[in-house]
Formats: structure tokens, sequence, C-alpha cells
């Protein structure tokens, strides 16, 4: 008889290589700071730098964009772009620290998981330039740092705008939104898109439902199935990952059946089905600060983006493909939010 | 109320059913031999991540599911190896089977499709459609409006009931988790018949991860399986490791959950949390009401060390 004794170390090693794996597995990118093909462009020596949080660059998501406006910066302002990827929490400090040492002009933050580390390094380091995007870095009494410019983005105005196309499109005045979890931002894409509908279409109704989290993407899909049971004709998702249920329902109904989605135009998930998205610029606001440091009008302190400075909106993309009525009421609508003329409630 | 009760209901809770059948059944399989396996969510997400790879690289739903089967297998294969015959504790082997699951499919996606999170599409099972079927009342919609792994996946209660209960390998499994000692002593041998059954029961699972990736939504996306194979490890205990109750069980979550989503959609005027903690809620109650004590094979658990 084998002893027990001698085979519990392989089960531990095991069980090791598994947690390495789960470890591995949740970046994309296991090396410790690599540089992502700097890009040089004409004029003065800045350096824009961006850490990632652990989803890495290729995320199609924050990262992803927040890198282009660091390529752009570089392109139009000169200097050269990077980014430094964190595979684990751990590493946020340090390679926030690397960008300061290495003397950048800006140094961007992505993630919510970020923040903490970036007020670390930033007291530390009261003379180098930062952004924070979509999270507040303040200091123990909850002052935003006079060296972070922290952007937020005004969702509720971009989704005011989808709500006006769903009112103006939908026939059966029937409408449901599909949210990921009852959180801050989901909640201001809601009331925005509730406002913009009632502007153009009072008999149109917003039922509300949630997901219970942004990953799952079939029931998600179930909740799209029961929307459009119920007679609904479009479905707002703001349900992370998991929203792409709703199109697969969209798609197996056919046309008529609509989806508007979230952060960044989705058309590719159902083409005949998307109608528009509440786009967030997170490129727009990169460039956007790279440029105050290049002309020294950087201030830090919060940032709250919406419409009148283009960093909410709906996709572009499919913009052109929607009726003329449709696309002036938008227009309108944009028009009317920046002049002040319209206040988009958020909560 | 009318738009919430219907026919469409039955069908959303089928389809929320089928997923937590295929597991639960693959999880009493297991268990019946006398083999924990909480790798049920693991080998979910491992079947729905290889039957996105597959069907992606052949074009083809089929091959997809069938690989997903295979790779479901050889999960089933090294959590026997674990616990069979390395004797480690189960509970053990099969966390490290989920984490290595969670770990590899994430890390995967990235240098298979060059995109992190979500794969692209692949082709999916259809309905199957059956002739004049529609035409009945009441179930003709239901009826016509299910893929090959929900008719498995309903199919499994009786199936698993004759096999369990009809047949002679049965008669060995179910010794093997009450009393392996005894078993062994009528001349069978508890470490073959363990590991059918364990490898079986990763098939099983592997196919209710196949069914959200490659009839539900058509791609694979990090950790999709949500935690699916852990309410199918509940309610395989709710229904007592007996064919009917689980299938009671897995039906019972379902159909919670179709109607909780639906009085949603529906404009129900309750808080969300409520209604989406409704299945739970309903599995309680009942545990606490009628359903009365559970009384697991009494050797699961309990390595076999042969004489």
């Amino acid at each position: 008889m084998t002893p027990l004794r001698r085979r519990a170390p392989i089960a531990g090693l095991l069980v090791a290589l598994a947690l390495l794996a789960a470890a591995c597995g949740s970046s994309s990118n296991s090396s410790n700071s690599a540089d992502a093909s700097p890009t040089t462009g004409a004029g003065k020596d800045y350096q824009w730098v961006m850490v990632t949080d652990q989803a890495g660059l290729g995320d199609q998501g924050f990262n992803d964009l927040a890198y282009a406006g660091i390529t752009k910066s570089a392109k139009d302002l000169g200097g050269t772009g990077k980014a430094l990827e964190s595979s684990e929490q751990a590493q946020y400090v340090p390679n926030l620290q690397q960008a300061v040492d290495d003397g950048a002009s800006l140094v961007v933050g992505v993630g919510f998981l970020i923040t903490d580390a970036i007020v670390e390094v930033a007291q530390a380091s009261p003379n180098a330039h930062f952004l924070s995007i979509d999270n507040v870095a303040a200091d123990k009494d909850g002052t935003p740092l006079p060296n972070v410019a922290s952007v937020t983005f005004k969702e509720n105005e971009g989704a005011y705008l989808a709500g006006v196309i769903a009112g103006l499109t939908t026939k059966t005045n029937k409408i449901g939104f599909a949210g990921g979890l009852e959180i801050p931002p989901v909640v201001r894409f809601l009331k925005g898109f509730q406002a913009g509908l009632k502007s153009v279409n009072p008999k149109a109704t917003v039922n509300v439902a949630y997901v219970g989290g942004f990953g799952d993407a079939a029931k998600t899909k179930e909740l799209a199935a029961g929307y459009y049971d119920d007679g609904a004709d479009i479905v707002f998702e703001v349900a992370g990952a998991g929203g792409l249920g709703a199109y697969e329902e969209a798609k197996a109904r056919g046309a008529g059946h609509w989806v508007i989605g979230t952060d960044t135009c989705k058309d590719a998930l159902a083409p005949d089905n998307f109608l528009t998205s509440a786009t967030k610029d997170v490129s727009g606001a990169v460039e956007r600060e790279a440029k105050a440091v290049a002309d020294g009008s950087f201030k830090g302190g919060v940032h709250n983006l919406g419409l009148a400075e283009d960093s909410v909106g709906v996709c572009q993309k499919t913009f052109g493909s929607l009726p003329k009525t449709i696309q002036d009421a938008v227009t309108k609508a944009t028009a009317d939010i920046k002049s002040g003329a319209i206040t988009v409630p958020a909560q | 109320m009318n738009g919430i009760l219907s026919i469409n209901l039955v069908l959303s809770g089928i389809y929320l059913s089928t997923p937590l059948l295929l597991a639960a059944f693959g999880g009493l399989l297991s268990e019946r031999a006398g083999v924990i396996n909480i790798a049920l969510e693991g080998q979910m997400l491992l079947g729905a991540f290889a039957g996105v790879a597959a069907a992606w690289w052949t074009h083809s739903a089929v091959l997809g599911l069938l690989a997903a089967l295979a790779v479901g297998a050889l999960t089933g294969l090294v959590h026997a190896w674990f616990s069979v015959t390395l004797r480690t504790d189960q509970i053990v082997g099969a966390t490290a089977i989920n984490l290595l699951a969670v770990g590899l499919t994430s890390a995967l996606i990235q240098p298979i499709w060059g995109q992190p999170g979500t794969s692209p599409s692949v082709p999916k099972f259809g309905r199957i459609d059956l002739p004049l079927v529609q035409h009945l009342p009441f179930v003709g919609r239901i009826l016509d409006h299910l893929s090959v792994l929900d008719w498995a996946a309903l199919a499994l209660a009786p199936v698993v009931w004759i096999v369990l209960f009809r047949t002679p390998f049965g008669l060995r499994l179910r010794g093997c988790g009450e009393n392996p000692e005894a078993t062994a002593s009528v001349g069978i041998d508890v470490v073959r018949v363990r590991y059918q059954a364990v490898i079986l029961s990763g098939l099983l699972a592997a196919a209710g991860g196949a069914y959200l990736s490659l009839v539900q939504v058509g791609v694979f996306q990090r950790e999709m399986t949500q935690g699916r194979g852990f309410i199918a490890l509940a309610a395989m205990i709710f229904g007592k490791w007996r064919p009917v109750p689980v299938l009671g069980a897995c039906l019972l979550f379902g159909m919670a959950d179709a109607f909780q989503v639906r009085a949603q959609t529906a404009g129900v005027h309750l808080p969300h949390e409520l209604l989406i903690a409704l299945p739970y809620v309903v599995a309680l109650a009942a545990l606490a009401t009628f359903v009365g004590r559970s009384s697991a094979p009494a050797a699961v658990g309990r390595a076999y060390v042969k004489d």
C-alpha cells in the first residue's frame, strides 16, 4: 500500500500549478512592464506614458481606448508614447513610479483599481502630472489631488441622445433597460436615457431590469427575450460583456428588434439590430489632458466631461444611416444640452 | 401578470434549467459512485471553451459539441486520477480543476482569437424541427423550440434512473458509493467503476457548459458559466441524489429564475435585488419545509483502499 503522505506533494504541486495558471489568466500579458511599441512624433521631447490595469492592452475597452489617446498625443504633440502593462495589482505602484522616474510628461492610469496607487505615487511626486480615468484620485480627506486630473464622464448626456433616437424609432412605445448591477454609472445611463426618451415621445415607457452581474450573456439573453415577448421593440443594454446576449436574442428574432449598446459602437455584434450606442470617448480625454500639459494649462482636480467637451455621445459610425428626422432631433438636443437649455438628470 | 405567466416563461425556464440539469446529473453519477465532484463548474467552463474553439476551427457546431464532450471526459479522468488513484482529498483536487479552468480558458482567448475576453461568433445549434408538433395546443410551441441538448437534458432523468436502478452497471455504481469494500468483496473492480462514473460526470458537466456557448450565445466569454456548476451541485443535493427529484430541483431553479427575469421585464414593482434572489429563496424554503433531510451516499468522499 502506498502511503498517502508520499502522494500529497503531487496534488499540492498540481494545485499550485492551477493557481499559477489562474494568475496568468487574469492578465492578457504576463510580462512585467513591456514597452508597447513606442511611437515617436516630431517636436518636443514629451513622454506620454500609460499604466494599464490587469486587463492590459487588447481589451477593446478602456485600456485600448486610452492607448489610442496616447498614440495620437505623441503624433500630434510630439514626443513618445508608451504603455507599461501591469499583470497584477502589486505592479501598479512600481509601474507608476517608473513612469515618473523616467520623466514622463503625463502619467495616465486606467481603471478603478489603480486609483489608490495613483494617489500614493502622486502624493510622493508633487511635480509630476497624472491622469486618472473614470475615478477621482483624492487624499484622505476627500480633496482631489492638485497634480492629478481625474476625468469622469457624464454618461447621462450621451444616453439622453440615445433616448431621443429610441423615442423616435420605437413603434410599440415599449422599451426595456437591461443593466448589469445598479451602480452609479449604470444609473446615470438609465436616467439620461429616460429623460431623452420622454423629451421626444412622452407615451413611451421604459421597464428596468438587472441581470445581477456584468458577465452573464445567457441570462441577459433571457432578459431581452422577456422584453421582446412583452412587446418591447428596443432593449438598452448596460450589461458589460454579458450584453452580448441581448444582441443574440435580437438577431434570432430578426429585423425590428433593436438593441442600444454602451461605451463603444457594437454594430458588429448584430448589424441589422444595432440601433446606436451611448459612447464614452476615453481616447479623446487622454488627448485633451496631454494637450493641456503641452500648452501649460494642465490643471488637477475633477474634470467631469460631457457633450460640451465632445467626450460622450452616440455611435458616430452608424449615425448617418439613421433617418434624417432622427439625426436632426439628435443634433438639436446636442445643441440644447451644450447651451444649457436642457439639463440632463444624472440620478 | 399576463405578461409574465405565459408559454414563453416555461420555454425560458427550460433554457435556464438545461445547463443545470446536464451538470447536476453529472454530479449525481459521480457522487453515487462515492466521489464528490465540486469540479462541475470548471468542467462546464472547459466544455464551453472547447466547444467554441472546435466549432471555430471546424465551422461545425456538432464537432464543437463532440470536442466539448471529449474535454469533459478528460477532466473527469483527471479528477478520477486525483481522487481514486492518488486518493487525494476529493475537494482539493476538484478545486484545482476549477482554478485551472478559469485561468486556462481566460489565458487562451487572446492567443487563439487575437482578442481578449470574448471569442468571435461560431456556428450554433438550432431548434429541432419536429413535424406537426407546432399544431399541438400549449406544448406545441415549447416542443418546437428546443435544441438537441435541451432534449438530452430532459431525457436524463428517466435514462439515469433506468441505468442506476435497473442495470447491473447501476447496481455496481451505487455499491461503490454506499460500501466500496463490500462491493469489492463480490469481485467488482471499485476503481474501474469509479473511474467510469467520474469520467461520465465530467462529460455531462462539459455538455452543460457547451449548451451555454454553442446553443445559447454562440461565443465563449471569460467565466461565462457564472457559478452554474455550483448551483447544479446544490440542485443535486436538494434532489437528494435521486434522478426524479434532481430533475424537479433543476426545473424549480430554472423556472424561478425565468419568473424573476420576466417579473422584472414586465415591470413588477418589487426591488430587483429581491427578485434576483428568488430562485435561492424558493430552494431554501422548499428545503426547510417539505423536502426534509438530505441523505448522501454513505461512502461519498471516502477514498477506497484496496486490501
